[in-house]
């Protein structure tokens, strides 16, 4: 081609649209989400050990006292009532608090490897509730007697607060975030927790040690009511939060001095990050011990088919969180039924993988 | 109506970086500042964007920088940073985009959905917005950062006050054509009643589009004023530390390659 003939190339490369706008599919996909979500569970209102069927339950909530009042059982309104329907709603809390926890950290830390499960702010928090599983009955008796159902997830947050805050402190100089420094940290920070709580495990009595070895792996088995109530205050107060970091997180991604240049109150958005970290980890922690890699793999999925803007980021996390947390527990109740794996395991084992194909990916972005 | 700096000093641990500025960059003009490596540039143009602590007085359009909240400065002034690295797969509309997250760009309500788009064809990126902007050469996300920072400050004079970009190297990592989009931008902004305030390398550049000069030398302001009064024999040689003489044509007919001499 001679010069002058050319014609002003169209750019190449990959073209999201023509506008780079992905609004319109962001908000396509959260509709999705919360069909699939309904889908979800309304299936797994009626599966499980009992043979009520979603049918049944539907029926019986149709027609209480009716002609067909006699469908279910009492045995099985039980079941449903305080076995199923409170599994559901602190599985799709707890998942909906990993993922958003993740989508926030890593927003904060501009990096997609921050995970509150993977640098340590899940093992503060389990220090938290470890400490006060072992110690609330003797020394921190007073104290536990006084905050009630709310110890657990309390002490889960300041555990967790902690870590958030330290790692930030840790890893973040004028404003740079170094991402070998976090992970690192991150490691040093999980042993140190895990050190204090090895040191309270060795103190616990058996019935304590029984408890704690399959609240770690992480589990919705015991879900109640009571837990709900202990838990889910703190994990909706942080998720209602997050919409008003959306805007300050997507000035964050510049990095923090330009994000300041925009206009956003940079400290005031970070310490309601972490905040809001803290608090999601720490109360699902509490309730359901170590479940991992959700808080990993549900933004980073989502990062690819929405793209990045926390607007939408952030409930498209909180959906797809609890939407596989409800599958996972699905999972890890029919692999070896009547018998139930713990749910951190299936978790684990889907996540882990898909934490090295992300390393795998982004091999060279990083200067580790 | 300026960005003035009194007295201003930066110091980072023990070491002084900056001392007893005093920089006057008015609306209307293009200040290039100028100096060698580690005289202080950057750091000035950081304590005028409010990333440094600093000790004496930076008034922008009379009002205390230490006085204003992030909102308020992100409405009087936007910052272009060097060069800035994503870990997230933005596509370019929605980095310009984020230039219009302060809401006052000063553009008619009409034309604020099209300004990542206008702002994109001013630095002549027409037809990239739906590019992942990890993907871009350096030279290309620079100029989407300046496409950003013109979207937050569209209008150079809002409310009957000039606005000012600061912008850190824009010519960096550009060629020559674009070098000169980038300059006449900056032109175009001050001749709208507009300030610039402009760190840059290339002193041909300086001499071909700054109004104002301030010449950096270890932390101080040794001059400023009018390219004919800053860039002389006897400065620059002292400065930059080697014999230099302005204006003179190589010897023995070597080639040689101006913006001045460039038009687009």
């Amino acid at each position: 081609m001679a010069l002058g003939e050319q014609t002003d190339p169209a750019p190449a490369g990959r073209l999201i649209n023509a506008e780079g706008d992905r609004t319109t599919r962001a908000r396509i996909a959260i509709l999705l989400l919360v069909g699939l979500y309904c889908v979800l569970c309304a299936i797994s209102l009626g599966s499980g050990a009992s043979d009520a069927s979603l049918w049944d339950v539907v029926h019986d909530w149709l027609r209480p006292g009716g002609a067909g009042a006699d469908v279910l059982s009492q045995r099985d309104r039980v079941i449903i009532q305080d076995i199923r329907l409170p599994r559901i709603v602190l599985g799709s809390l707890v998942g909906a608090a990993l993922a958003v926890s993740g989508a926030v950290m890593q927003g904060l830390f501009r990096n997609p490897l921050a995970d509150p499960g993977i640098v340590g702010v899940a093992s503060g928090a389990g220090l938290g509730a470890i400490t006060v599983i072992v110690l609330g009955g003797t020394v921190l008796g007073p104290v536990v007697g006084l905050l009630g159902i709310y110890a657990l997830p309390l002490a889960a947050f300041c555990g967790g607060l902690a870590t958030t805050m330290l790692l930030y402190r840790v890893a973040t100089r004028r404003g740079q975030t170094s991402i070998a420094t976090m992970l690192l940290a991150g490691i040093a920070l999980a042993a140190m927790a895990g050190a204090f709580s090895g040191v309270l495990v060795y103190l616990a009595d058996d019935q304590q040690l029984r408890d704690l070895t399959f609240w770690g792996l992480g589990s919705l088995a015991g879900s109640t009511w009571s837990k709900i109530w202990a838990a889910g205050p703190i994990i909706a107060a942080a998720l209602l939060a997050t919409p008003f970091l959306a805007r300050g997180l997507d000035g964050m991604v510049l990095g923090e001095a330009a994000a300041n240049h925009l206009g956003i109150p940079v400290q005031r958005v970070k310490n309601a990050a972490i905040v809001a970290v803290a608090a999601a980890t720490g109360a699902s922690v509490a309730v359901a011990g170590g479940i991992g890699f959700i808080g990993i793999v549900v933004p980073h999925l989502l990062r690819l088919t929405i793209g990045p803007e926390h607007r939408y980021l952030l409930p498209a996390s909180a959906l797809l969180g609890a939407c596989l947390l409800l599958v996972a527990d699905a999972i890890s109740r029919m692999v070896v039924a009547p018998a139930e794996l713990p749910i951190g395991i299936v978790t684990a084992a889907i996540g882990a993988p898909f934490f090295l194909w992300i390393l795998l990916r982004q091999r060279g972005l990083l200067d580790l | 109506m300026s960005i003035e700096t009194r007295h201003l000093a930066v110091r980072i641990g023990r070491r002084a970086i900056l001392s007893d500025v005093h920089l006057t960059a008015q609306p209307g003009q293009v200040t290039a500042i100028v100096g060698p490596n580690g005289s202080g540039k950057t750091t000035l143009l950081k304590a005028l964007a409010g990333d440094l602590a600093f000790t004496g007085d930076i008034r922008i359009n009379g009002v205390a920088l230490t006085a204003m909240k992030p909102w308020q400065a992100a409405v009087h002034r936007a910052v272009l940073p060097q060069s800035t690295a994503l870990s997230f797969p933005y596509t370019v509309r929605e980095i310009v985009k984020l230039g219009l997250m302060s809401g006052r760009s000063g553009a008619r309500d009409d034309e604020t959905a099209q300004l990542p788009e206008r702002a994109l064809a001013r630095v002549d990126l027409a037809g990239f917005a739906g590019r992942f902007y990890q993907e871009l050469s350096g030279g290309e996300q620079q100029r989407v950062q300046l496409a950003r920072v013109l979207c937050q400050v569209w209008r150079p004079v809002l409310d009957g006050r000039p606005r000012y970009l600061l912008l850190d190297e824009p010519v960096s990592s550009l060629d020559i054509k674009h070098q000169l989009i980038i300059m006449n931008i900056a032109a175009e902004f001050a001749a709208a009643g507009g300030g610039v305030i402009a760190i840059l390398h290339d002193l041909n550049l300086t001499a071909r589009f700054a109004d104002h000069v301030a010449m950096m030398h270890h932390g101080s302001l040794v001059a400023a004023g009018p390219v004919a009064e800053v860039l002389t024999d006897n400065l620059v040689s002292d400065v930059f530390e080697c014999r230099i003489r302005v204006s003179a044509l190589p010897a023995g007919g070597m080639p040689f390659v101006l913006p001045q001499s460039a038009e687009i």
